[in-house]
């Protein structure tokens, strides 16, 4: 063996042993990615990065839920609901969604109830109308159930001078997020958006 | 010569510090418009149509009991305590949509967002879960990378011992209640881990077998019941 060999032998077992680069460190498996989501089929997320907002133009969308929703408990985050479109929508005198057209969303947040009459709420999000981009379309929309604490916390402020009557107001409890088929809600179509 | 000797020494320190000052504020200005341009970029790809501000202070909030400006003034401020545990853009935006999902909600609602704002304060343990999911769509949105939020929260946030009578949840079950909103909604980055080597996302593997194992155990059974991370 030459002596060039010999020094870069040594060299690369110094290098070896000093090293922290990490061929010694454990790394822990993530095995729910490796057991569940690995089986699954799993698309890119959408993002909105090539955005222009020069435009003002906006044309609401109104919208109703297919079937009903009596309350948040019995929806989960990520389930796919239907709404269906309630009257045309025109841009420049052409129809780009006709009334009865089917518009895919999904919940994406649920807020449950609370004490001091704090509502529950839904928020929809992610909708999906053919045709168009969904960074032409509103990013979510929230349906928020009977708002108790505007007359909770008055009365919690009234009920101050009478400890602990106060306090017991705490426990009164916000409405469920309810969703009638009737229920109108609005969602903006910007025709000009990129 | 005391006044020459004094002279001197003022001419010799005085450069100095002046430098200093300027690489100081020089400093200040780098975060502050990194900082600027990530708030807006979210803002903007999340098409939030209020306004919101967003203001780097190096001191150290532990120090100075601050109020709290992003439900009054819907201003963000990011303190040298909460800056010193960023890393990267991504925790950079993990932190501030955070930010902005709690000033956003403040705006809406009874009295100008004041009736909201109220909630908020009155039920802080609910909303800290409810802004942790709002700022990982955000964050998507945006074009970052959601597991960053798992990252900062990890190294930045401390484990109480029971979260019964506090006003925040256990730092473990922020961390799991994001990671299944992730799998629920963004899957993709759970598949394509970027901080997957990352130190810090290895010990949040480590910390939460448990919770992970749950978890799994209701994606197999096909429940879509809340589980009662710990």
């Amino acid at each position: 063996m030459s002596k060039f060999t010999k020094f870069f032998f040594v060299i690369v077992c110094v290098f070896c042993l000093n090293s922290k680069a990490g061929f010694c460190e454990e790394i822990t498996i993530d095995t729910f990615v490796e057991n569940i989501v690995k089986k699954e089929n799993i698309e890119k997320p959408y993002k909105n990065l090539n955005y222009n907002y020069q435009s003002t133009k906006k044309i609401p969308v109104k919208i109703f839920i297919k079937e009903k929703i009596k309350s948040e408990l019995d929806l989960y985050e990520g389930k796919t609901v239907d709404f269906i479109v309630s009257g045309d929508v025109y841009y420049n005198k052409r129809l780009i969604i006709p009334s009865g057209k089917i518009i895919k969303a999904k919940v994406g947040t649920i807020i449950k109830n609370g004490m001091n009459g704090i509502p529950a709420s839904i928020i929809f999000d992610s909708f999906e109308i053919e045709g168009i981009k969904q960074s032409q379309i509103s990013d979510s929309v929230e349906v928020f159930g009977q708002d108790r604490s505007l007359i909770v916390f008055p009365l919690k402020w009234a009920l101050t001078f009478l400890p602990p009557t106060g306090s017991l107001t705490n426990f009164i409890k916000g409405g469920h997020a309810k969703l009638k088929p009737g229920k109108i809600l609005k969602i903006y179509y910007y025709p000009e958006w990129t | 010569m005391f006044k020459k000797i004094l002279l001197l020494i003022l001419t010799a320190f005085t450069p100095l510090s002046c430098f200093a000052i300027e690489n100081t504020i020089a400093d200040e200005q780098f975060v502050q418009t990194h900082l600027s341009s990530v708030g807006a970029s979210i803002l903007n790809a999340n098409k939030i149509e209020e306004r919101i501000i967003f203001v780097y202070d190096k001191t150290d909030v532990k120090e100075k009991l601050k109020l709290d400006k992003t439900l009054i003034d819907r201003q963000v401020i990011v303190y040298g305590y909460d800056y010193k545990f960023i890393e990267d853009d991504n925790e950079l935006a993990a932190f501030i949509s955070r930010k902005i999902a709690e000033a956003f909600r403040s705006y809406s609602d009874f009295f100008d967002g004041r009736l909201s704002s109220l909630q908020i304060k009155a039920a802080p343990k609910k909303y800290q879960l409810v802004f942790d999911k709002i700022a990982v769509d955000y964050m998507v949105r945006a074009g970052y990378n959601p597991i960053a939020m798992i990252t900062l929260i990890n190294k930045s946030c401390p484990q109480k011992r029971t979260d019964k009578l506090s006003s925040s949840n256990l730092t473990s079950k922020r961390l799991a209640v994001i990671y299944e909103y992730i799998y629920t909604k963004y899957p993709y980055y759970l598949l394509h881990n970027e901080y997957f080597k990352n130190k810090h996302y290895q010990n949040f593997l480590l910390t939460s077998q448990d919770n992970r194992k749950m978890l799994e155990e209701k994606v197999r059974s096909r429940s879509t019941r809340e589980l009662n991370y710990e």
